[in-house]
């Protein structure tokens, strides 16, 4: 880009702008120079929220107590250490991520296979791809409360039509995280589906061609090509898909509440509570602090896989 | 010279004249719960911007549970937000608002006027934080018809009520047919049904502030709840039921005995209702050995402090606590009376006949524990009922895991 401009004037190459000149900037210092605002933003909007998150979080700060903010060191995350719900909704929070993550991905990957093939109609199903895609998510989640309902819910209904006995789905800790993680698939394989479809797009259909001459099959050809074409895409995806699943609130907000007991309440409906309803914003900091750290640290590893890769 | 003078003065008194009810109309927002009626409560404020011109009063709902309330209020307090001038808040919060400092207080109000425990549970630490809106305390509710049939008393203990639940179902054989439905999905209600048989054993919660938690008494009372799930009298399902399930099966004519407060009254016997003129109400059981005792409910009128018509929110607070109200809203609502001789009233007790010996109920109803981390006591007692009724832990468990939480924030 700058060359190009350059090349086509290059008079002013010879005598820049006074101001330039001026100031006297070095290539370095322009660079700071332009990228000074959007630092700015970013450091108002993401490093200022998160330092005082981390400074908030070594306080004893409960609007409830009606007692000014004072320095407690450690003692938030102290607390933690002995507070089983915490553990019971970190753990949560990570067999989601293990359980929805992988899911997706296979069905996401199903879907965009399935809406590359050579529809003559193609908006039905891109349509239909993106609908879960843009569905609210606390939507998605009320919706299937409802089909999940032990009395008025569909999918029981269809277990006994065939000949299958219903389930009280929200009375036992395991039916309800399954019917969540189901959920949660159903939710987000599109956006998977989506961003491996548009790399499915990429591929070049001489290869296939190419490699039908040379005789192979299709599933030789989709682990041959398709999937190592596809690596880009899915890491990608996956960082996405593997954060927002650290983050899960809305749909086991709206379909359980954390119940039966706490059993599947998430990391991020704790901190909610913490802050939102016992207005602790001391020891909602600190937890916020780990669910950040748990954050960073999958980000990196998934750095480090396409580091590698490239 | 004189003549513009003139045309001035007039010119600009004109201009103010104009200007001045544009600038006297007040408009006061009232938030106000869904589940309270509020079309019964908009007929009153009607009257309000009626009687004081240049007021206008304007309803805001949301929230129809009151943690789904807490929380909404708990974000717009802590944002310092204007926008909302009058508050209705549940009895248990009074002692959270006045910790945070989120309502003006009303000082010097009589408060002796009301019935003793709203004067005491709207005080705290000698300030009167809020002036009570409509009274309420936890009742069974019985299908007259049904427990005529079969020659059977309201239950005076949880142990008449089973075996009367089994002779009714024997009878009956409908399988449709519910022996007692109660709150048991984690919310604000589910607290009370942990409490009530514990409260039954003559054990308290809370005292100054400080824990002094039975646990056998509390294992007691989990174990009592979920029997009723293990021998068939409620539902597999009860830890999906909140309050206003309780309120729609029994009004389905689907349920034998339901625990709920005074509103499912006025709907129980309503023109949608399949068992209309077949409803009791009565005292709840207790424990075999144990006292009859229920939960304190109701709801408080509160001023914001953020709001930014202190008097006149004020004025609107002490008319929506009056004693006309106050009738108003039981005869059109079936809301308890704040106000002892209301219970005597004809004409209130024509429209909710049970008032009469209502009275005597909420005097002894017993108040939720009166702490400023209220929010924490009821989230972790209602989450271990719901997860005993569920099954995921034993009633032993359960009362454990309740005193091991409660003494990380009750020391």
């Amino acid at each position: 880009m700058t060359t190009s401009t350059l090349s086509t004037t290059d008079r002013i190459e010879k005598q820049p702008p006074a101001w330039t000149k001026m100031l006297d900037l070095s290539d370095r210092a322009l660079a700071v120079l332009l990228l000074a605002p959007a630092a700015l933003l970013l450091s108002l909007i993401i490093v200022y929220p998160v330092l005082r998150l981390g400074y908030t979080s070594f306080f004893s700060l409960s609007l409830t107590s009606g007692l000014p903010a004072e320095f407690v060191g450690l003692d938030n995350y102290r607390l933690m250490i002995d507070d089983p719900v915490f553990w019971e909704t970190t753990w949560n929070t990570v067999l989601i991520t293990l359980i929805t993550v992988p899911g997706a991905l296979v069905v996401g990957m199903a879907l965009a296979l399935l809406a590359n093939l050579p529809f003559r109609v193609q908006w039905p199903v891109r349509l239909s791809l993106l609908i879960p895609w843009a569905l609210p998510l606390s939507f998605a989640g009320l919706i299937f409360a409802w089909f999940f309902h032990s009395e008025y819910g569909v999918v029981n209904d269809v277990l006994m039509r065939l000949g299958l006995p219903g389930v009280i789905w929200f009375n036992s800790p395991n039916w309800a995280m399954a019917a969540i993680c189901l959920t949660i698939i159903w939710k987000t394989s599109s956006f998977m589906a989506l961003i491996i479809l548009a790399g499915l797009q990429t591929i070049p259909r001489s290869l296939y061609e190419a490699a039908d001459v040379d005789g192979a099959g299709r599933v030789r050809q989709f682990v041959e090509i398709t999937l190592p074409l596809l690596k880009p895409s899915i890491v990608v995806a996956l960082i996405f898909r593997t954060i927002t699943a650290l983050q899960t609130f809305d749909i086991p907000y709206m379909m359980t509440g954390g119940g039966p007991g706490t059993s599947t309440s998430t990391l991020a409906m704790y901190i909610h509570q913490n802050t939102i309803s016992f207005l602790d914003l001391g020891y909602g900091s600190a937890l916020a602090v780990v669910m950040f750290l748990l954050s960073m640290c999958v980000t990196v590893v998934y750095l480090r896989i396409i580091r590698t890769k490239g | 010279m004189k003549f513009r003078a003139l045309t001035g003065a007039f010119l600009s008194a004109a201009s103010l004249g104009a200007a001045v009810p544009a600038f006297a109309d007040t408009e006061l927002k009232v938030y106000i719960s869904s589940q309270h009626q509020p079309q019964v409560w908009r007929k009153m404020l009607d009257q309000y911007e009626a009687k004081n011109p240049g007021i206008k009063v304007t309803i805001e709902t949301g929230g129809n549970t009151s943690e789904a309330q807490a929380q909404y209020l708990n974000t717009v307090m802590s944002a310092k937000d204007t926008s909302l001038d009058v508050l209705i808040l549940d009895v248990i919060r009074p002692a959270q608002f006045a910790a945070a400092g989120w309502t003006s207080p009303f000082t010097g109000k009589d408060m002796s006027g009301y019935l003793p425990a709203y004067a005491e549970a709207n005080t705290v630490d000698g300030k009167i934080v809020a002036l009570p809106a409509f009274a309420d305390s936890m009742f069974l509710y019985y299908r007259k018809d049904l427990l005529e049939k079969y020659g059977i008393q309201p239950p005076k203990t949880w142990d008449e009520l089973k075996a009367a639940v089994k002779k009714i179902n024997g009878g009956e054989n409908n399988p449709d047919l519910q022996g007692l439905s109660f709150q048991g999905k984690a919310i604000e209600g589910a607290v009370c049904t942990f409490l009530l048989p514990y409260w039954s054993q003559g054990k308290t919660l809370v005292q100054n502030g400080k824990l002094t938690f039975d646990r056998a008494a509390a294992a007691k009372s989990l174990a009592l709840w979920k029997s009723f799930v293990d021998e068939g009298v409620s539902k597999k399902n009860i830890s999906e039921v909140a309050t206003d399930d309780t309120r729609k099966e029994f009004q389905a004519g689907n349920v034998v005995f339901a625990v709920n407060w005074s509103y499912a009254w006025a709907q129980a016997q309503g023109k949608d209702s399949a068992v209309a003129g077949k409803v009791g109400v009565a005292r709840l059981p207790a424990l075999t050995g144990g006292d009859a005792s229920t939960c304190l409910g109701g709801w408080e009128w509160g001023v914001s402090a953020y709001s930014k018509h202190q008097d006149d929110a004020k004025k609107l607070v002490e008319f929506l606590s009056s004693k006309d109200v106050s009738k108003f809203v039981a005869i059109n609502g079936s809301l308890m009376p704040t106000y002892a001789d209301l219970y005597k009233d004809e004409d209130v007790l024509k429209s909710a006949p049970w008032f009469a010996d209502a009275l005597q109920v909420v005097q002894t109803a017993k108040p939720r524990p009166v702490t400023p981390r209220y929010n924490e006591v009821s989230e972790i007692v209602r989450t271990t009922v719901n997860a005993v009724l569920a099954g995921v832990m034993t009633p032993d468990d359960g009362a454990a895991q309740i005193e091991s939480r409660l003494r990380r924030i009750l020391r």
